[in-house]
């Protein structure tokens, strides 16, 4: 009869247990990265008695979480994707925002005005307000091409600051993850249940997963390992590399921009990550700031320089629009008081197609009088607009570029712009496409191990019943006690 | 069956909301602005072309306002030549009434007076202005081109003006093709970027001095209008009627000379005016090309943004069953 009772007793513990795990998964349903638990009973190992084999109850064998790791690496490796085309596409849109001439005067329309108020001092070249116009809209077209830089400097460094706070980010996951795992091997010793430690881990590893792509396993030795693919190992149990980020200035940075954090592991500024990482935010940033920035900047630049040039080689060969002096011979000074009468340049020559840009200013001869802005192609000729046209049809030559992909300022900044919009665009479905996924992978682990208050609530009714039932016969086991000892009366 | 979570549901149900406001907001975006799109990578290629449909429209806008001042210069230059025409016609009345001998030396003499006020109008027409700019002396548009002696102090030079992309038209007529007899007057229409070309092959700018001023011989006031008339007053004066009679034929010269300007400045205008409609309707084109491409078909935007309202309505209503109950509710 006291087997009845342990058996009562047994159940009684079970059911106890269950109603427990069954009140854990309830009050962590919205808790993030919680996985549902169970209990494993089992029967108590049977005895044999009087020749028969006996029953002896319930035994608890353990509590686990519902885990399926192969779901878990689906999820990180949708994250990463995610969140690489999260972040291409937003930086891409700022890149874009700076050449939105739709409802703007974006770069081509100031070009546009700067080559027709040539044409414009075509009709009148003796005009001296419309050279201070022609001034005007020169001065409009470097600002404007200051202003393409300026913003892609700024977009460029704001990614660099980005990366600093991931990489902070990122360093503080790792430790996070080497304590977790220091705890979760020393309770493990002791047989203690450890599913809402591992999730801790996981979701941690998940989040690095937003950074890059992750690779986890448990090494030979038991060692949980968390490693960036194409980088290496960052957590070895209890062991992490940190990353480090840094600054080089402009002369020594890998990408020629004044911003370029490079990333390394932490006291080894020599070998470079940054461009190893593959998938999540970091890949993404250092593929926006080291591909599409320098090569729309360096696009600009071509179009400076080869505007620059082509306007001054054409504007170098009139007479400024003063009366000039004439010899015997019939030849004029190429100087007098207001300095040189030819050969004067219109912006200030470039050095190289390099920075040119954001170096692009107005010549000081211009800059200072407006009699050097030439429209005559021979001295004292005030009516004479023939270096004004030339300069104006440099607009439809085609003078960037060579052999056969030559295109004049127009066709090559709309090529660069249209390959900004089609790549921001691309970005954009991407990011629709990997959103999806990353949902459907979210989806997929939730069903697997996230908490149902119904099938919660079922279990609660079974479970409690299981408990009546239990005390029950405990009670009927007492009741058996009583009528025993009632013999004796 | 496959399981459902609480989390996967609201997973779910986030996802779709998402989806569905997204869309709603970029249609609210399309039908306040109007537009179809309104960044690069909404189209990347109808961006590109309205880009440069654009620039093609503000050039056209410049190249009517090339043609509106080439319409004045001509208009202006047709006047001097109806005047001077007119003009010398009246001279050559003179000399045609004058070189009978029916007339003696008095009245020759009065009509001398005459004759020179012609030359004083002539004069004063040579030395035209538009605004601060003298039309008639080539390059040197700020010098009077002729002084009173007649003597021409202008050049040969042509103002062109782009009146259409690459179509050049010559803006003036110099006081050497007016005045002085026809020799050289082509109007072949010369692109002016020619000589700019010819320079980058390493020519140096030769010191243009076909000047008039030089007192080379071609220029000289012997041969021209004022010349001309001068004489006619002369041979007036000194009653000298063979004189007169061999003017004739000069003064037919002039006049032939001033109406075959006269027919290609009315070429040119009408070569100018054509231009002109011909890019007006270009820019039609050009706007209702760029409407195509960048404006937002209205009356699909407004339905699409009722049909996704709908949508939204019920999600909204399908989540109201999902997020409220359970079977807790349902348990006592």
């Amino acid at each position: 009869m006291s087997d009845l009772l342990n058996i009562g007793r047994t159940g009684l513990n079970a059911s106890k247990k269950s109603l427990e795990t069954t009140g854990h998964n309830i009050s962590n349903v919205n808790t993030e990265g919680y996985s549902r638990q169970r209990v494993n009973q089992t029967t108590n190992s049977p005895i044999t008695k009087g020749g028969t084999v006996h029953g002896t109850g319930v035994r608890i064998k353990s509590v686990t979480r519902i885990n399926d790791d192969f779901v878990n690496k689906r999820l990180e490796k949708a994250i990463s994707n995610g969140e690489f085309f999260e972040q291409r596409m937003e930086r891409m849109t700022q890149v874009e925002d700076i050449f939105n001439d739709l409802d703007s005067d974006g770069l081509n329309q100031v070009i546009n005005k700067f080559f027709n108020s040539f044409r414009e001092l075509a009709n009148q070249p003796e005009n001296e307000t419309i050279r201070s116009v022609v001034r005007d809209q020169a001065n409009l077209v470097v600002q404007d091409f200051r202003r393409i830089q300026d913003n892609l400097n700024s977009i460029s460094s704001g990614i660099d600051e980005n990366m600093k706070a991931e990489v902070t980010d990122i360093n503080q996951t790792l430790e996070h993850i080497a304590n977790l795992n220091k705890k979760i091997q020393s309770l493990e010793a002791i047989h203690e249940e450890v599913g809402d430690l591992r999730d801790q881990r996981d979701l941690a590893v998940r989040n690095l997963a937003k950074s890059f792509n992750v690779h986890t396993y448990q090494d030979n030795k038991g060692q949980f390992v968390v490693a960036a693919r194409g980088v290496g190992t960052l957590v070895t149990a209890t062991q992490v590399q940190r990353l480090q980020i840094g600054t080089s200035n402009k002369e020594n940075s890998t990408n020629g921009l004044p911003g370029s954090a490079d990333i390394f592991f932490e006291g080894k500024p020599a070998h470079l990550l940054t461009r190893k990482f593959q998938g999540g935010s970091l890949a993404s940033l250092a593929k926006v700031r080291n591909e599409e920035i320098v090569a729309i900047k360096n696009k600009v630049d071509t179009i400076a320089y080869n505007l620059t040039k082509s306007v001054n080689a054409i504007h170098r060969r009139g007479y400024v629009n003063r009366n000039l002096d004439v010899n015997e011979q019939g030849s004029v000074s190429s100087i007098d008081s207001k300095g040189p009468t030819t050969g004067i340049n219109f912006f200030k020559e470039p050095t190289g197609p390099g920075d040119a840009a954001i170096n692009m200013s107005l010549s000081t001869a211009v800059q200072e009088d407006l009699t050097n802005i030439v429209t005559a192609l021979g001295p004292n000729s005030p009516g004479d607009n023939r270096v004004s046209l030339a300069i104006s049809k440099i607009q439809h030559e085609r003078i960037v570029g060579d052999g056969e992909g030559q295109a004049t300022l127009e066709e090559f900044y709309l090529q660069a712009v249209g390959k900004i919009g089609l790549e921001a665009g691309k970005a954009k479905l991407d990011a629709e496409q990997a959103d999806g996924l990353t949902a459907q992978a979210v989806s997929i682990r939730e069903r697997l191990v996230g908490v149902s208050i119904d099938e919660e609530a079922a279990n609660m009714v079974k479970y409690q019943h299981a408990y009546q039932a239990s005390a029950k016969i405990m009670q009927t086991a007492d009741e058996m006690f009583k009528t025993v000892i009632g013999i004796k009366r | 069956m496959s399981r459902v979570s609480e989390n996967s549901s609201s997973a779910a149900l986030n996802f779709s909301l998402g989806k569905a406001k997204s869309k709603l907001e970029d249609l609210q975006m399309k039908g306040s602005t109007l537009k179809d799109i309104s960044r690069p990578s909404d189209n990347p290629i109808s961006n590109v072309e309205a880009l440069s449909i654009t620039s093609n429209m503000s050039d056209n806008k410049q190249y009517q306002r090339n043609a509106d001042y080439a319409l004045l210069h001509l208009n202006v230059t047709e006047n001097s030549l109806e005047q001077l025409t007119d003009l010398l016609v009246k001279a050559k009345e003179i000399a045609i009434s004058q070189s009978s001998d029916f007339y003696n030396a008095d009245v020759r003499k009065n009509i001398a007076n005459e004759v020179n006020q012609l030359r004083n109008l002539a004069l004063s027409i040579a030395n035209k202005r538009v605004g601060q700019k003298y039309i008639f002396s080539g390059y040197s548009t700020l010098t009077q081109p002729f002084d009173v002696s007649g003597k021409y102090n202008g050049d040969t030079g042509h103002t062109t003006v782009e009146v259409a992309k690459d179509f050049f038209l010559p803006l003036n007529l110099n006081g050497k093709e007016i005045f002085f007899s026809a020799d050289d007057t082509s109007d072949k229409n010369t692109n002016p970027l020619k000589e700019i070309k010819q320079l980058e092959n390493g020519e140096t700018i030769e010191n243009k001095r076909d000047l008039a001023s030089t007192e080379g011989e071609k220029l000289h006031k012997r041969d021209n209008i004022f010349a001309q008339l001068e004489s006619l007053s002369v041979a007036l004066e000194t009653n000298d009627a063979p004189l007169i009679q061999n003017l004739l034929e000069e003064f037919d010269d002039s006049i032939s000379r001033l109406i075959t300007l006269r027919t290609r400045v009315g070429s040119i205008t009408s070569s100018v005016t054509n231009s002109k409609s011909r890019l007006e309707s270009e820019n039609i084109e050009g706007a209702t090309r760029k409407s195509k491409l960048i404006d937002a078909d209205i009356a699909e935007v407004f339905s699409d943004i009722t049909k996704h309202q709908a949508v939204l309505k019920t999600t909204y209503k399908s989540s109201q069953g999902l997020m409220n109950q359970n079977l807790m509710d349902f348990l006592r």
